[in-house]
């Protein structure tokens, strides 16, 4: 078996359809949908059509949720034991054990919400955060980056689960989320480990972790606002080793993210008028 | 004053005598850890190339408890005068290299009855063979920690040959499918005897001759 994968090369079945976070962000209905007033975005009972946004947001964690597996689990074999320590190999396959759990959960939760695998298509950006080949990259990449916006889905669903009286939901995203405060402060600690004495190969990571935090931000997905569906946690980041200061970095990268959407957004209105 | 008890309880039946001294012990543990080590690797490696989701979660599940049982080997060897742990933690031969390789090449999608017979049909039977024979043959009382660490890994590794098992009857649908597998085995078991097991021909004890055996 070769070392490191690519994004394309993750095995599926014949239910999952892979589509291109490109297209999402570029799909032309965006256009329409930003001209009309929907109220506050994040979920909420009485949010217009919630019970679609949150089966599509549920499936997005369960798919998440895969390619976090697939990822740690990589990190346990793309790397010689020079470049990776034993002791962190131990910590990622202890993280494929909890991300294999946190797949089932998301079955279970998927079908507690009426949804079928695949009923929505699969982005793999998020197991590209997984395909560097510099381990304190990587570890930046979905420890940090990825789990880190695990913490605030999982923190907005539960929320969400909270605001409905749904029991099983609340639950379960109580549990996930104490699993990726868990890994967060794997990463945050192994990022201190490794680079004890290569401070510029900290920065470099810490910089690889801006740009996926703002690919992940998703043109204001996630943010501190009402016009964010998904809040950034600081209470559970902290606790995952986040400082205030990156906290603030983070929701400054959010906001950025959410204007060069619209900004997108406005100039293709202006070009279809 | 309390009454004077004999050291041993009468049900206490454990011996000093052992198959294995220190060194001998290190040295099984050393090749223990060197397997599971590649083993966990592997399993990590090979979540993203099944398609199978079942597969797939079991391989996360699995990943993690081999790679627990290569650090309860990590913090035996220093309790065995080998404070390298990294120079202890070799393959038993050559051959071993070999086995181990062939276990973890396959990677293409369509082959996960491959990547599962090798593990759950030839490794792990050959696994707990030698974790079997060291811990029924060492002291049970000056080898006692490595006791208790080959039965906690004992215990994972039956539940891992039994969940893998059923994994691989459950994927066997066909006539072609229980071929490619009965081919897998023999060519891994073929391999693993050349290497005489996961600690080297002596993995599970060598075989009295018959004169001996009969006296």
């Amino acid at each position: 078996m070769k070392r490191h994968l690519n994004e394309n090369e993750l095995a599926r079945d014949e239910r999952f359809r892979r589509n291109r976070i490109e297209d999402q962000i570029f799909d032309p209905r965006n256009v329409a949908m930003s001209t009309r007033d929907l109220g506050p975005a994040q979920m909420s009972v009485d949010r217009p059509a919630v019970s679609e946004r949150s089966r599509s947001l549920m499936h997005g964690i369960f798919v998440g949720e895969i390619q976090a597996l697939e990822g740690a689990g990589r990190t346990c074999y793309d790397f010689d034991d020079a470049d990776a320590p034993f002791a962190l190999k131990l910590d990622m396959a202890r993280q494929c054990w909890d991300e294999s759990r946190h797949v089932e959960i998301s079955c279970k939760l998927s079908d507690h919400m009426g949804t079928d695998i695949g009923e929505y298509g699969e982005s793999a950006f998020l197991f590209a955060a997984a395909c560097n080949p510099d381990p304190v990259m990587r570890l930046c990449g979905v420890n940090r980056a990825l789990e880190g916006l695990a913490i605030d889905v999982f923190s907005s669903m539960k929320t969400f689960g909270e605001s409905t009286e749904d029991p099983i939901l609340t639950f379960c995203e109580d549990w996930m989320l104490a699993d990726e405060v868990t890994h967060v402060k794997m990463g945050s600690d192994w990022l201190r480990r490794l680079t004890e004495n290569d401070l510029d190969r900290r920065e470099r990571a810490l910089d690889f972790q801006r740009t996926v935090d703002k690919v992940f931000s998703l043109g204001g997905f996630r943010g501190e606002s009402e016009e964010n569906p998904i809040q950034i946690t600081r209470k559970f980041r902290e606790l995952a080793g986040f400082s205030q200061d990156e906290c603030d970095e983070l929701a400054a990268i959010a906001q950025q993210a959410m204007e060069d959407a619209r900004t997108m957004v406005a100039a293709a209105a202006a070009s279809q008028s | 004053m309390s009454t004077a008890r004999a050291p041993f309880a009468p049900w206490d039946r454990r011996e000093i005598p052992g198959l294995f001294g220190v060194e001998e012990s290190a040295r099984r543990i050393g090749n223990y850890r060197w397997t599971e080590m590649r083993l966990f690797e592997a399993l990590g490696g090979w979540v993203a190339t099944v398609p199978e989701l079942d597969v797939k979660m079991v391989l996360g599940r699995h990943c993690y408890q081999h790679a627990w049982h290569a650090e309860l080997w990590t913090k035996r060897l220093p309790e065995l005068r080998e404070m390298n742990v990294e120079r202890m933690t070799t393959p038993a031969n050559d051959e071993m290299v070999a086995f181990m390789d062939a276990v973890s090449e396959p990677e293409a999608a369509e082959l996960t009855i491959e990547k599962l017979v090798g593990v759950y049909r030839v490794l792990i039977p050959r696994t707990i063979a030698a974790y079997t024979y060291h811990m029924n043959g060492t002291s049970t009382i000056t080898d006692s920690p490595t006791i208790r660490s080959l039965n906690f890994a004992l215990q994972d590794e039956f539940d891992n040959w039994r969940e893998g098992e059923m994994l691989i009857q459950s994927l066997l649908d066909s006539p072609e499918k229980v071929e490619r597998a009965i081919r897998r085995q023999g060519e891994l078991e073929r391999l693993i005897t050349a290497a005489g097991g996961i600690a080297g021909p002596d993995s599970i004890g060598t075989q009295p001759d018959l004169q001996e055996a009969t006296i």
